[in-house]
Parts: structure tokens; sequence; C-alpha cells
């Protein structure tokens, strides 16, 4: 419908009209419209090269020596701080003391230092400073969001409560109380019911195996010594990996981060859990509850971010499972079957066990049916693989949605830790699209063979079933 | 009938906000056919979120055929005469486009994130589903099916979903808040090409939407380009998009009390029928002040007074939302400690609400306020957050002035205001108490 000059104009007019004389209105009108042309758009379109300035640079502290990934961008007065403390995530917290990385997260910003909890809330709250903590599976993060004119009281309040939280007997008992709680109504949904059983069945008694908030009578435990050592042990300059973004520089940086992490000891932590061993036998076990939907919950073994792999693994999992309604799985299974909602993979990239997972929820009526197809589809992806415009229409997604993840200034901070993590470089943000654009049809198809296998997808499956022939109902 | 006190204030209020730095500092224009077009500037990274919001959600169906709306919101990614079948999500997905959408009480709301040398494709394929929208019949049936699965998955695998239907239902009565935005599974099953294709021609019109650009785009770059892309579409004459609801009358009070199997620990949730800013809109701030006071944060009066001192609850929080095209809410939620009854937290709620009340004076309120506003400068960072904020205000009537003077509005709050509001609110809002328990009351925190 974009036309480039007059001339074609008048021409497709008169196009225009001799056909809709031959074939009438309705025949033209499908013509004339499958004459659209998306790449004319783009190619013509005025918002023409724009860039983003990924340029970032690592930073070493003046006093400490702390390394940092820094990316500047002063369109705010704004500063995004991210950081984690290596292997000190909830898989790594001692056995006998399962959920203590959760509750140091819940608890490090109730008071440190002089301030008691509610002073400390305050006065972050009038200066609209943001601290947030996690214990994730490998590594206890966190985050700080601050506007410039407050970077300096931020940096006094983010150091006090890695060096001197207070655990208050009071806040320590009420989030006690709050996380027993939350940890019986896991079980109210049930998807979180799925991933706790999906954690056991793969990992047993590894501590991938763990529920994630720990155990109630370990909880229960748990004292305000027990957390000081914990925050004494587990948090060094030796395991941490920091990204910082926004309005802040080179040295504004560094003396932040010198005063952010003052008195955290150098040394890293040695901490170790052995490699998770999961038995990948095709099992499915079931879970019987009655809710809206049956649910399943399954992965084959794959590989870490470093491996040779990778962007073709990423990339087959994306055509498979990962591209929202275009994805192969969901064109079969949703699009043409309406048999659910929703089916989805992604890789999971978690430091002892990479897996790729695969879900989705449907009506029990629905349930054999769509699984049956999530089967069939991966063998048709194993035997017939893809072809070069499959490949290439990924490719054009990974490339051109790459821009998008720039959104928010913490997302930024968030990657350039992911960044060090993962040992992906300094100029990473520059080499990313060229990583993508030298997948080859051929690796995906070499990888689709070597991971991908539905006698592999091991699982839970939750809902109501059929019994089984001979079982009493 | 008070919108006009609200008109008089922004008067005097005028000069001032032109000279103060805005929310958003966004700008705003209307195109011959009535399109609202909504352009919000952010030049960080080369993106642009382009929204659409239809002014048509769930209260504008056919009463029978609810989720009309919803299924047509599913419809529009299966193909238009010009660009058929599965062809809108492949040319999305091929220039790395986000591409969702989702329907509301008011409205549908249909947007992509996208690098911005794309959003012409964006924009040229939005503006071709408002009119050239192509159901067919086996798409219909597929995604009517999809739609079923879609509430089997939030409402029934979700037993505090399956609470809010029951809750909104006591609420609102005869009000359409009381009808579930997805319908009811008979409704769905019931849905006709017809139901969708009426809704469609209905509603999707220009002068019925609000096209909200936000990200790495100047505001001449996008009234260009909306007026290049959506300028042709026609409006369609005079709609009728109702307001004027009834709700439930003044202190009426329901009560619902809920066992379901899957709970693991009580509940309770109160709401109010609350102004909006198309209702009492004089109250809008103060309840915004009062909602931050009483229940937003851990520094929060209920959550000092029932989680910290009195320990009879473990979680409590406030929210008041004002958008809406006839009717706010204001919802208090909270978990009983153990030892304490849904019923003793709920008095002790009310009686919050009322010391509080009193105590709320000139201090309380410059420094809720003072909280409230900082950090301002965040709603800048993100262009899908600022798209959001902005479309949902001004789908919900709020002026783009008034949008931008959050700031002022928030300041200008006197203390008798918020106590008044809040006072009018408690004594004769309609409201509804919900309680949510297990279903066996063996459980030790009910004792």
């Amino acid at each position: 419908m974009r036309r480039t000059n007059n001339q074609t104009r008048r021409r497709d007019v008169a196009l225009v009209l001799i056909l809709l004389a031959i074939v009438g209105f309705w025949g033209c009108r499908s013509k004339f419209y499958g004459a659209y042309k998306a790449e004319k758009t783009i190619e013509n379109t005025i918002l023409k090269n724009r860039t983003f300035n990924a340029s970032v640079e690592e930073i070493c502290s003046p006093k400490l020596g702390i390394k940092a990934y820094l990316l500047k961008d002063s369109h705010n007065p704004i500063v995004s701080l991210n950081f984690s403390f290596e292997n000190t995530g909830y898989a790594y917290d001692d056995a006998h003391e399962q959920g203590i990385a959760q509750m140091a997260a819940a608890l490090l910003t109730e008071g440190a230092g002089k301030y008691k909890a509610q002073e400390l809330k305050e006065k972050m709250e009038e200066r609209a400073i943001r601290v947030g903590f996690a214990a994730g599976k490998d590594d206890f993060g966190g985050s700080l969001l601050t506007t410039t004119d407050h970077l300096q009281e931020a940096a006094q309040y983010l150091n006090l409560m890695l060096t001197e939280p207070r655990f208050d007997e009071a806040d320590l008992q009420r989030v006690k109380a709050q996380i027993l709680d939350a940890l019986k109504r896991q079980h109210e949904r049930p998807e979180r019911e799925l991933e706790l059983v999906f954690a056991r069945e793969m990992y047993g008694a590894h501590p991938y195996g763990r529920n994630p908030l720990g155990q109630a009578a370990d909880i229960e435990r748990v004292s305000a010594a027990d957390l000081r050592r914990f925050v004494k042990n587990k948090f060094s300059r030796g395991n941490l990996l920091v990204g910082l973004a926004g309005d802040v520089d080179a040295q504004s940086g560094g003396a932040f981060l010198d005063k952010v992490f003052a008195g955290l000891p150098a040394d890293k932590v040695q901490a170790s859990i052995p490699p998770a061993e999961t038995e990948f036998d095709g099992r499915l076990v079931q879970i019987r509850r009655g809710d809206g939907q049956n649910m399943l919950l399954a992965a084959m073994p794959a590989i870490g971010r470093t491996h040779k792999d990778f962007y073709p693994l990423f990339t087959a999992n994306y055509i498979w499972g990962g591209a929202g309604l275009n994805s192969r799985l969901s064109q079969r299974i949703r699009e043409q079957e309406g048999l659910t909602y929703g089916i989805y993979s992604y890789l999971s990239l978690s430091d002892k066990s990479p897996l790729l997972i695969v879900g989705f929820a449907a009506t029990a009526d629905n349930f054999e049916k769509a699984k049956k197809l999530l089967y069939e589809e991966t063998d048709k992806f194993v035997d017939e693989g893809i072809d070069a415009e499959e490949t290439a229409q990924a490719k054009n997604y990974l490339t051109a949605s790459y821009h998008l993840r720039f959104a928010s200034i913490e997302n930024i901070a968030e990657i350039l830790t992911a960044m060090q993590k993962y040992n992906l470089g300094l100029d990473f943000l520059q080499k990313r699209n060229d990583y993508i654009a030298h997948i080859k049809p051929e690796d995906v198809n070499r990888v689709i063979k070597k991971y991908f296998n539905k006698q592999l997808l091991t699982g839970v499956e939750l809902g109501e079933f059929q019994p089984a022939a001979g079982e009493r109902k | 009938m008070n919108k006009k006190i609200v008109l008089g204030a922004l008067c005097v209020l005028l000069p001032r906000l032109v000279a103060a730095e805005g929310l958003f500092d966004a700008q705003e224009f209307r195109l011959d056919n009535g399109l609202r077009v909504i352009a919000i500037e952010n030049h960080r990274a080369p993106i642009v979120k382009q929204m659409l919001w239809y002014q048509a959600g769930s209260t504008d169906e056919r009463i029978g055929a609810g989720g009309s709306a919803h299924l047509l919101e599913h419809l529009m990614f299966r193909g238009t005469k010009l660009i058929p079948g599965q062809t809108f999500n492949t040319l999305l997905e091929k220039n790395g486009a986000e591409s969702n959408a989702f329907t509301a009480y008011d409205n549908t709301v249909y947007h992509q994130l996208v690098d911005v040398g794309r959003l012409e494709l964006a924009m040229f394929l939005e503006a071709d589903r408002m009119k050239n929208l192509d159901i067919g019949e086996t798409d219909f049936a597929a995604e009517r099916d999809i739609v079923f699965q879609e509430r089997k998955e939030r409402v029934d695998n979700n037993p505090s979903g399956r609470f809010f239907e029951a809750m909104n239902r006591a609420l609102w009565q005869e009000h359409p808040h009381a009808r579930p935005v997805s319908g009811t599974d008979e409704e769905i099953k019931h849905l006709t090409r017809q139901d969708i294709e009426d809704f469609y021609k209905r509603f999707y019109v220009p002068n019925n939407a609000i096209l909200v650009l936000s990200g790495d785009i100047d505001a001449v770059t996008a009234k260009e380009l909306a007026q290049k892309y959506y300028g042709n579409l026609r409006p369609a004459g005079k709609k009728s998009i109702r307001s004027d609801f009834s709700a439930p009358p003044e202190d009426f009070k329901a009560t619902v009390d809920m066992k379901m199997p899957q709970i693991r620990g009580n509940r309770v949730v109160k709401i109010f029928v609350a102004p909006s800013y198309q209702k009492q809109t004089e109250d809008v701030y103060s309840l915004m002040v009062w909602a931050a006071y009483l229940g937003e944060g851990e520094t929060s009066k209920l959550y000092k007074k029932l989680v910290l001192q009195d320990k009879v609850a473990l979680n409590v929080s406030a929210e008041f939302n004002p958008l809406s095209r006839s009717y706010g809410t204001f919802a208090i939620s909270a978990m009983p400690a153990k030892g304490t009854t849904p019923e003793q937290l709920l008095a002790k709620i009310d009686q919050v609400w009322n010391e509080e009340m009193q105590n709320f004076d000139q201090k309380a309120a410059e420094k809720i306020k003072r909280k409230m506003l900082a950090g301002l400068v965040y709603m800048r960072d993100n262009p899908e957050d600022a798209a959001y904020i902005v479309g949902a205000m001004a789908a919900a009537g709020a002026s783009l002035d008034e949008i931008e003077a959050y700031e002022q509005n928030i300041k200008a709050v006197k203390d008798a205001d918020v106590r008044k509001a809040a006072q009018k609110l408690r004594a004769h809002a309609p409201q509804v108490t919900g309680i949510l328990r297990p279903e066996e009351n063996t459980d030790e925190t009910n004792k």
C-alpha cells in the first residue's frame, strides 16, 4: 500500500480498475491486499539509524579494588546497582538450616546499624531509595535504586545492611511467621505445588531439590546469631559480582562501590555443592488434586551459558516452545487445536543442572491429547529438523528484539551482573547480535538431534486422572 | 456535578502547572477522525511502546454475552482481510516485537514493544486490524476453546480468583463490575461469531480509542505517523459508551464467607465502592493520600498497628483504584496471625481506620505526601511503564494536564479533605466484606 512515487501509484490505480472490471470487487480486494510488503515499510521508515550506546566499561573502585561493569546513562538522574554473591543461594544453605538464605534476604532490610527497621524504612521511603534482596538457587542477589541526590545516603544504608544488620528479635519472629505461613500457602495453587514436586523429583536429596523457602523445622530454629553468622560467612568481596548503570561515571561509581561494600571481607567464600544427578528416563510422576486444569512440567538435560552449543540450542528452543504464539508447540497445541491457553519451553541455566523445561495446563478432557501432541511435535522436530527459513525467522526475532531489554535501568544493571557471571566479556552487548548472526541451520539441526528426545522428558503431571488399570479409585 | 468544581480548580492552578515540570512531559493531539494520540518521549534506548486503548471492555457487552470483549481481543491476532491468518504474528515476530493485549472492565488494550525502526510496521498492522478484521469459523471455534482454557487457568486454578469473583458479584449487584471480564464458563461456550462481530463493529473505531506512543520518538514524528497510519480510518457516529450504571445503594453492605479445599490459611478482604476520575472526582487525590497513609507499604498505619504492634495480622495492605469509567474501588486485604480470627481482624481494621482518621492532621498529611512524591523521576525511566500509566489514566477520563499535574494535585490535598473523604467512604460507601477460609477448620491458625 505504500508507494514510492506517483507514477507507480497511477499505474496501480489503473491496474485496480481493470481488475475490478474483470473479477469483481471481492476478488480485486484480496489481490490488492495481497500486495502488502512489510519489508517496504521497514525499508522506508523515517525512524532510521537509531542506536543504543551500549559501551560498557570495567571500573575498579579506588580503595577496595572492587571491579564492576558500568554502563553510563545520563537520561535521568537515577542510579541502579545490581550485585550478587556467588554460591550463597538457598541450595548452599547448611542441610540443617534450610531456609536461612531466604530469611536473611527478608530481614536485611529490617534495620541496620543504629537504625531500627521502621526508622530505616522511613528514611529510605522519604528519599525514594529502594533496596531488595533475593536468595536464588545458586546466588544471593541484591539491588538498589536511587536518585543521584541521595547516592551517598543510599550507599550508607546498603552498607549497613550488608555489614551490620540488626536482626532484632521482634522482626525475626515476624518474618519467621510470615515465611512459615507462605510455606503452607504454597499448596494453595497447583502450579506452586507442581514446581515443588518437580524439584524433588528431578533432584531428590540434592540441594536443588529443596523447597526454596526452606523447611519449617529449620526455619523455626534459626536465631539472630545464625543469621549474623550467615552474613559474615557468605558475603565477601571475593564472591561478589557488580553491575552499575545510570547517571554515574567511573569516578563517582568507584567511590560509591567503596562505600557500599566497605567492611566486607576480601576472601572468597569456600562453598560447593555436588553436581546434580538426575535420571532422565521419561517418567511423569502423578500428583492427584482437583483444580481447574491438569498441568505438566517436564525437562530434558541441557547445557550451560558458556558451552559451544549454547546459541544453536537457544535458537532451537525458541523455535520449539520459546517463541510464544509462534513456537511449534503453540502453533500445534494452542492455535490449531485450542487445547490450552499456553504451552511454553525455556532454557533454565542453573549452575549445576542446566535444563530444557516445558510446561502447559489444560482441562482434564484435553490433557492427554495435548500431551500426545507435545510428544509428536518433539519427534517431528528431531526427525525433520528445521529449515533455513525457520532459522532465519528465529534469528530475525532474536536480533531485532535485542534493544527491548534496555527499557529499564534496573534491567540494564542486572544484565551487567549476568555478563560477569557467565564471562561474556565487556563487549558482549556489541557482539551479541553477531553471535546470533553466525548461527547456521545445520548447527541448529545438529543440537536438536543431540538434545531433544521425548524419551528423556522427565517430570511431573498434576490434576485429575483416570485410575490406572487395577488401581482402586 | 462535581466536575465543575474540579475544572474551576484546574483553571486557577493552570498558570502554575504550565511552568511546573509535568510527570512525563507528554504531548497530546487528536486526529480529525477523533483518535486521541499521546506521545511520551524517552530517548535512552531505540525502542517504542505502542499501546492502543479501545474504550470498550466487558462493561460494554450485551447481557448474556459475557466474554465477548475478551474473545474479540484474542481473535484480533487471527488475521484480517489484508494480513490473513497468522501473518500478523509472524510479521511482528520476524521484526522482534513483543506483542500482546489485555481486556478489562472498561478497555481492551493492544500493545507492542518494538525497535524504533519497526514501529511503522507495528502501527500499520494495528491500524489495519481496526477496520479489516476477518473472523473465520475455524479460528473462532479454536479461540473460544482457548479463552475457556484461559479462564480455567486464571480463575479456577487460583482459589483467590474465585473468591474475588464472588465478592464482586455480591458487591456490585446490577453494575457490570459484578460480571467477570472473562465471561462465565457457560457464557463463553455460547458466544457466537455474531456477538464478536457486533462488538468489533460498534466499538473498534478511531473516535473510541487512545493511541499512546512512548519511547524514542518525538511528538512531531508521532503525529506525522499517527496521521499516516490511523488518519484514514473512518470514525463511527456517536456511540453510546455508557458510564451511568447505577452502583449499589448508599449504606449497602454485603458479606461473603467462603471455604475452599485448597486454602491453607484465612484471609480477609474489604472492598468499598469508591470515587474515580469520573465520579466524585474531588475526593480522588484525598483518597490516594489516605490509601498511602493507611495501608501502602510497611510504614503504613495498618501495618504498624496490626502487624508490628498488636501482632494480629501477618500482612495487611490497602489499595485505591480510581481508574474506572464509572466507580473506583478502595480495598483492604489482610492475613490473620496465629490466634486471631478473621472476624477479630476485620474489627481491628475498622478500629485502626477510625482512630487514624482522627489522628490524621496536617503534620501527618505533609509527611505522607512527601513520601508519595519522592522518586517521581523513576516514572521517566521505563517507556513501557509510562505508556501503561498514561494510557490507563487517559482511558479512565483524566486529561493529560491532570496526569501531568499529579505532583501539584497531591500537594494540594488538605488534611481535612482526607478525613472527610475517608469518613464518607467508611460510613456510606457500598461495601463488601469477604472471608476466605480453609475447608476443614482444623488448622491451628483458625483457633
